[in-house]
C-alpha cells in the first residue's frame, strides 16, 4: 500500500504543477474581484476626483455646471483650509484623551479579571463588554440625554444637593464628553483581546512568581504586561485608526450643542463638503489626505513597537 | 442614461432636456399604459397626498419615498442626480432650491406649469420661477409669525409684542419674573430663522443682475438684526441654544421657553414635542422692525420639482401641479398643518378648524391669511445657500460659544460664500 | 471545540486558585479589584439601563419626568414602534439581520478562502496581496462610501439590497484575521499528508483545513456580524428607499426629519431598546466562541 503511493506520487507530482500554481489565485478570486471593485478601484476613482473640479459656465444667472480638471487646486484648498487643519487639532485633544483611557482602561479590566478569586469576574466581563453591541448613533443618543442638564442623571442628583447644573456640552467638558462615548464603545472589545492574550499566558509562570513571593501587581507589571505587549500593540494601533475616524460622535451630539462645528473633525468636513456643499472633488481631495496620513501613522506606529509587524516574513 | 462612464451634469442636463422634449412631442404618456413615478418627499401630509392621488389617476401611479428631512433629502437628491437615478419629483425647500438647478436636478418646467401662474401670490410664485424659467410648482408656504405661550404671557401680564422693540421690553419683564424663564430661543444654528429676520428688515443677501451676482450679508439692515439678538443675548434675556433637543424639549414643557418667531408651520412642531400644552399656545403676527409695517419674510416651505433623472416629465409635472392647487390635495395639506402655498388653498383654510396645538384661536386661519397676504413679494436665493447656510451655522455658533460680535459671523459667512462663488466661476461682487 | 477548552481551562484556574486560597496579601486585593470591575461594569449599564427604562415613557413624559423613573407609556410605546409608516421598523429589523447575517456568512467563507491562501501557499504577489489588505485595514470607511455609491449607480445597483451587501462582503480585516488563523491551525505537515493521499487542493480545503479553521471562523463571522449590522454611513448614502433601510439608518431618520417635523424621540429610544436587546442576547450567547486572542496573534513575530 505504502509503497504503492509512493510510486504513484512522482506521477502525480508531475501532472500537477501546471494546475498548481494557480491554487492560491483560485481561493484568491473571490476576495480579488470584490477588493478590486469595492475598494481599488473606488480609491483610484477618488484619487481622479480630487483632480477635478466643478466649475459654472455661462447660460443665465445659475449657469451651467461642468466637470474640469482642476490640477492640485483641491489639495490647496485642503492645506490652506484652517478649519480643517484646526479639525486635526481637535482631533489631536480627542484622541490624547481617547486612547489612553480606553486601553489604560481595557487593560486595568483585563488584569482584574485575570486575579485569582476575584468576585463578579464573568458578570463585569459581559457587562462591560455589552457596549459593544450597541450601534454608535445609538450611544451617541444615549448618552446625549445623559449629558443635557434638563434630562441628565446626574444633575438630579447634584441639584438635589443644592449644587447647580453642570454644563458637559460646553466648554472644557466637551472633549472628555465626546471621547467618553468611544471609550464606553471601545473598552469592553479591547478588554476581551488582552484578557483572552492573558489567559494564553502559561500558568506556571505565575505560579513560580507568587511562589517566590511575588505580589499580584508585581505580577501583573513583569509578567503579565510584557506578555501581552503585541496584544496592546493592536489594541493601540486599532483605537488610533478609530480616532482619526472619529465622526459619528460628534455629529450625532452636534445638534444639541452649539459647540461642535459641522467641521469639528476631519471627516465631518469631509461629509459636509461631499453631502451639504456638493463639493465632491475637495471632498476627494481631502479624504486623500486623511487617509495617507492614517498609512503614515499606521505605519510609524508599528515601526516604533514592533519590527515583526503583522508577523509578516515568518 | 445610466450606461456612460462618468457622466458630465452638463451632458446629464442636456440629455434631460431632450427627454424633456421628447415626452412632450410624444404627448400624453398615459397612452402607454399606466406610468409609475418616484417621489421624494418628507413630512406627515406626503403620504395622504400620494394615497389621494393614486386612488384618482389609475394611469400614473406614484411611489412615495421619505428620504429624510429637508438638508439630508437634497444632499440625497444631488448625489442621486449625478448617479442618474433620482427620483421622478421631489420635494425642496425654497432656499436650497437655486442649488438644485445649479447641481443640475431641477429641471425647467415652464411649460409645463406656466399657467399655474395666476394661482398663486407672486411672492411665493417668484420662489420657484427666476427669470421667467419655473423648476418647481409652490406647495407649501411658511410665512413667518409668533407662536407663544400664552397661558404665561397672560400669567406675566404681557401683551404679545407688535414691534421687535416691545419684544425685548417684553423680554425683560419675563426675566424679571423669573431669571430662569426665557421669552425665546436665538439659536444660532437656524439659518432660515435669521434669514427670514433680516429679509424683514430690508436685507437683500444675493442679488443678480443678469448673470452678475451680488452678495451682501452685512448690510447694514442684517447688521441691525444681529445687534438686536446681541443686545438680548448680553443681557441675558434669551436662551442661546439649538431648538427641540431634548433640552430645549424639557424647558419648552417646563414654561420655561415662551414663544418661538418661526414659520407657520411651528404649531405642528410644537405639537409633536410639548402635546400637553395643547390650548396654552396661540400664534400672532411677528413682531415688526418699524412700527405700523406688516411685511414678513418666509422660514421654511417648498416646492415639488421635476428632476433631470425623469422619463416622465409631463406626469411627473401633473402630479407635482395637482398636490399645490387640487382641492382635494389642499385639504389634506391643512388637515396636516402644511400651510398651502396657493391662493386656492390659503382661501380653504378659513373654513378649517385651528391646528390641534391651539384649538382655543378661532381666528388662527384669518390671521394666517392675513400674515401670508403680507409677505415680501421678492426674496431671492443665491446659487450656494448650501454653502451658505453651513458656513452661517459654524460662524453664528462659535460667535455666541466664543462671546464675539454675531455680526461678525455674518461678514464671516460672507466671505465663505463669495469665494465659493469665485471658484466655481460666478462673476460676483461682495459689497 | 472552543467551548470545550475554555470550560477547561477555567475549571483549571480555578483549581489553582483555590491551591493558594491561604495566602493573605493576594486574598485582600480581590475586593478591591471586584469594586473596580463592578463600578466599570455599572458605567457600562447605565446607558443601556436608561434606554430601558426611558421606552418606557410617552413623548411628555420624556422630557418632563426624572430620568431613571419609568413611565407609563411602554405599551403606547411599542404599539407605535410597530405601527410607525405601516410597520416600517420590522422591515428595518429583518433588513439588518439580512444584510449582517448574509453578509458576515459570505464574507466569512471569502475570507477564509482568501486567508487560507495566503497562509499555506507560495506564490508571486503574495506580498503585493499583503500590503494591499494592510492598507484596506488602515483605510477609513467613508473615504470609499461616496465612489461606491457612484459606482453602484454605474451598474445600476445604488438603492437596493446589493449595494449594501456587496461592499460589505470584502473585508481586509477579515482576510487579515484568517491568514493569521490559517497559518497557526493548520499544520503543512497534515496538508501534505493530504496531498500525498491523492486528496485534491480543493478536497483539502474543505475537509482538512475549514474544520481546523471554524473557530476563527465564527470570530470573524461574529465581529463581521456586529460590523455591519451598526454599519451606519454605507446604507445610508447607498439606500433612499424607507422600506429597505437597515435599524440604524432607520433610527437615524426618526430623529431627523427636518423642519416642519419633529424629531420622534421617544419612538427612537424605544427602537434602539427593542433592537440592542436582541444584539446582547446573542452577544451573551455566543461569547465563548469569540477568540479574539487570535486577533493579536497576528504580532507574535
Amino acid at each position: 500500500m505504502t509503497v504503492d503511493v509512493r510510486t504513484q506520487t512522482p506521477r502525480l507530482r508531475r501532472s500537477k504543477p501546471a494546475r498548481r500554481w494557480a491554487v492560491p489565485y483560485a481561493f484568491l478570486t473571490p476576495a480579488g474581484v470584490l477588493f478590486v471593485v469595492f475598494l481599488a478601484i473606488p480609491i483610484l476613482y477618488a484619487l481622479y476626483l480630487s483632480f477635478r473640479a466643478m466649475k459654472v459656465t455661462g447660460g443665465g444667472p445659475f449657469g451651467v455646471r461642468e466637470e474640469t480638471w482642476a490640477g492640485f487646486e483641491n489639495y490647496i484648498a485642503t492645506f490652506t483650509d484652517s478649519e480643517f487643519l484646526a479639525g486635526f487639532g481637535r482631533l489631536a485633544i480627542y484622541g490624547v484623551i481617547a486612547v489612553p483611557v480606553t486601553l489604560g482602561l481595557a487593560l486595568l479590566f483585563a488584569l482584574l479579571l485575570d486575579l485569582p478569586r476575584v468576585r463578579a469576574a464573568r458578570f463585569s466581563r459581559v457587562a462591560i463588554f455589552i457596549p459593544y453591541a450597541v450601534p454608535g448613533v445609538i450611544a451617541s443618543l444615549l448618552w446625549g440625554f445623559l449629558y443635557l442638564p434638563s434630562t441628565s442623571p446626574l444633575n438630579w442628583v447634584l441639584n438635589n444637593l443644592g449644587i447647580p447644573d453642570v454644563e458637559v456640552l460646553t466648554g472644557g467638558a466637551l472633549f472628555p464628553a465626546v471621547a467618553n462615548i468611544a471609550i464606553w464603545g471601545g473598552v469592553g472589545f479591547n478588554m476581551i483581546i488582552i484578557y483572552t492574550s492573558l489567559r494564553g499566558i502559561p500558568n506556571e509562570m505565575h505560579e513560580a512568581a507568587r511562589i517566590d513571593g511575588a505580589s499580584e501587581w508585581d505580577i501583573a507589571l513583569r509578567i503579565k504586561i510584557p506578555l501581552v505587549a503585541p496584544a496592546l500593540v493592536l489594541t493601540g494601533l486599532f483605537s488610533l485608526i478609530g480616532t482619526l475616524q472619529v465622526y459619528g460622535e460628534p455629529m450625532t451630539l452636534r445638534p444639541m450643542t452649539n459647540e461642535i462645528s459641522q467641521t469639528w473633525v476631519p471627516l465631518m468636513k469631509i461629509y459636509r463638503d461631499a453631502f451639504a456643499r456638493d463639493d465632491l472633488s475637495l471632498a476627494a481631495a481631502s479624504s486623500v489626505v486623511l487617509a495617507l496620513g492614517t498609512l503614515v501613522v499606521s505605519i510609524v506606529l508599528l515601526r516604533i513597537t514592533q519590527k515583526q509587524a503583522f508577523g509578516e516574513g515568518q | 442614461m445610466r450606461t456612460s462612464q462618468f457622466m458630465a451634469p452638463a451632458v446629464l442636463a442636456a440629455a434631460a432636456l431632450a427627454l424633456s422634449g421628447c415626452s412632450a412631442a410624444s404627448g400624453d404618456g398615459a397612452s402607454d399604459g399606466p406610468v409609475t413615478i418616484e417621489y421624494w418627499a418628507w413630512g406627515t401630509s406626503q403620504k395622504p397626498l400620494v394615497d389621494a392621488w393614486n386612488a384618482s389617476h389609475p394611469d400614473i401611479q406614484v411611489k412615495h419615498t421619505d428620504a429624510g428631512g429637508g438638508s439630508d433629502s437634497s444632499a440625497k437628491l444631488v448625489t442621486a442626480t449625478r448617479a442618474g437615478n433620482a427620483p421622478d419629483v421631489a420635494l425642496v425647500e425654497y432656499n436650497t432650491l437655486p442649488a438644485m438647478i445649479v447641481a443640475g436636478v431641477a429641471i425647467d418646467i415652464s411649460d409645463q406649469i406656466s399657467d399655474l401662474s395666476d394661482d398663486f401670490a407672486p411672492g411665493v410664485w417668484s420662489q420657484a420661477t427666476f427669470d421667467g424659467t419655473s423648476y418647481g410648482v409652490p406647495q407649501d408656504a411658511g410665512p413667518q409669525a409668533l407662536t407663544y405661550n400664552k397661558a404665561r404671557f397672560d400669567e406675566l401680564g404681557i401683551d404679545v409684542p407688535t414691534t421687535w422693540a416691545e419684544f425685548a421690553d417684553a423680554a425683560q419683564k419675563v426675566h424679571d419674573a423669573d431669571p430662569d424663564t426665557y421669552i425665546t430661543t436665538f439659536a444660532p444654528a437656524e439659518f432660515g430663522g435669521f434669514a427670514g429676520f433680516a429679509q424683514q428688515a430690508g436685507a437683500e443677501w444675493w442679488s443678480v443682475d443678469g448673470d452678475e451676482w451680488t452678495v451682501n450679508f452685512d448690510d447694514e439692515k442684517s447688521v441691525a438684526v444681529a445687534d438686536y439678538w446681541q443686545d438680548l443675548i448680553d443681557r441675558d434675556l434669551v436662551l442661546a441654544e439649538p431648538l427641540l433637543t431634548p433640552e430645549w424639549n424639557a424647558e419648552l414643557n417646563d414654561g420655561k421657553v415662551l414663544s418661538w418667531p418661526a414659520g407657520l408651520w411651528a404649531a405642528g412642531v410644537l405639537n409633536g414635542v410639548a402635546g400637553d400644552m395643547a390650548g396654552d399656545w396661540a400664534m400672532a403676527p411677528l413682531p415688526q422692525w418699524t412700527e405700523g409695517e406688516s411685511a414678513v419674510a418666509f422660514q421654511g416651505g417648498s416646492a415639488a420639482v421635476v428632476t433631470s433623472s425623469s422619463k416622465h416629465v409631463e406626469a411627473a409635472a401633473e402630479f407635482a401641479s395637482w398636490m399645490a392647487t387640487a382641492d382635494e390635495a389642499l385639504k389634506i395639506q391643512i388637515r396636516e398643518g402644511q400651510y398651502p402655498a396657493s391662493l386656492q388653498g390659503q382661501e380653504l383654510t378659513l373654513e378649517s378648524d385651528p391646528p390641534t396645538f391651539m384649538p382655543q384661536q378661532d381666528d388662527y386661519w384669518k390671521i394666517a391669511a392675513e400674515i401670508a397676504a403680507n409677505t415680501i413679494p421678492e426674496i431671492s436665493w443665491g446659487p450656494n445657500v448650501n454653502v451658505a447656510s453651513t458656513a452661517f451655522q459654524d460662524a453664528m455658533s462659535a460667535a455666541v460659544t466664543d462671546g464675539t460680535p454675531l455680526r461678525d459671523a455674518l461678514t464671516k459667512t460672507e466671505k465663505v460664500v463669495v469665494d465659493d462663488m469665485e471658484s466655481e466661476g460666478f462673476t460676483v461682487t461682495a459689497e | 471545540m472552543t467551548a470545550a477548552t475554555e470550560t477547561s481551562s477555567s475549571v483549571r484556574i480555578v483549581r489553582d486558585s483555590g491551591r493558594h486560597e491561604q495566602r493573605r496579601r493576594a486574598a485582600r486585593r480581590p475586593l478591591v479589584g471586584s469594586a473596580v470591575l463592578l463600578l466599570g461594569a455599572v458605567y457600562c449599564l447605565v446607558p443601556v439601563l436608561w434606554v430601558l427604562v426611558a421606552s418606557t415613557k410617552s413623548n411628555s413624559e420624556l422630557f418632563t419626568t426624572l430620568t431613571f423613573l419609568p413611565g407609563t407609556g411602554l405599551l403606547q410605546n411599542i404599539s407605535d414602534l410597530f405601527s410607525y409608516g405601516g410597520g416600517l421598523f420590522g422591515l428595518w429589523a429583518w433588513n439588518s439581520l439580512i444584510f449582517a447575517g448574509f453578509g458576515a456568512v459570505l464574507s466569512t467563507l471569502i475570507s477564509t478562502m482568501a486567508g487560507y491562501a495566503l497562509a499555506k501557499f507560495q506564490f508571486p504577489g503574495r506580498q503585493v496581496w499583503f500590503y494591499a489588505i494592510l492598507a484596506g485595514v488602515l483605510l477609513p470607511g467613508i473615504t470609499l462610501a461616496i465612489p461606491q455609491y457612484l459606482l453602484m449607480s454605474k451598474i445600476g445597483l445604488a438603492g437596493s439590497y446589493w449595494s449594501v451587501l456587496l461592499p460589505c462582503l470584502i473585508s481586509p480585516f477579515g482576510i487579515f484575521l484568517a491568514r493569521v488563523y490559517a497559518s497557526s491551525a493548520i499544520p503543512s505537515e497534515t496538508m501534505e499528508a493530504a496531498r500525498i493521499d491523492g486528496a485534491g487542493d480543493v478536497r483539502i480545503f474543505t475537509s482538512v483545513a475549514l474544520p481546523m479553521m471554524v473557530p476563527g471562523m465564527v470570530t470573524i463571522f461574529l465581529l463581521q456580524f456586529v460590523g455591519i449590522w451598526n454599519n451606519f454611513l454605507l446604507p445610508f448614502i447607498m439606500l433612499s428607499d424607507e422600506s429597505k433601510y437597515p435599524l440604524t439608518v432607520g433610527l437615524y431618520t426618526l430623529l431627523s426629519k427636518g423642519s416642519g417635523t419633529p424629531s420622534l424621540y421617544s419612538l427612537a429610544i424605544i427602537g434602539a431598546a427593542v433592537s440592542i436587546i436582541p444584539l446582547i442576547i446573542m452577544m451573551l450567547v455566543l461569547q465563548r466562541y469569540w477568540r479574539l486572542d487570535l486577533v493579536s496573534g497576528g504580532l507574535k513575530g
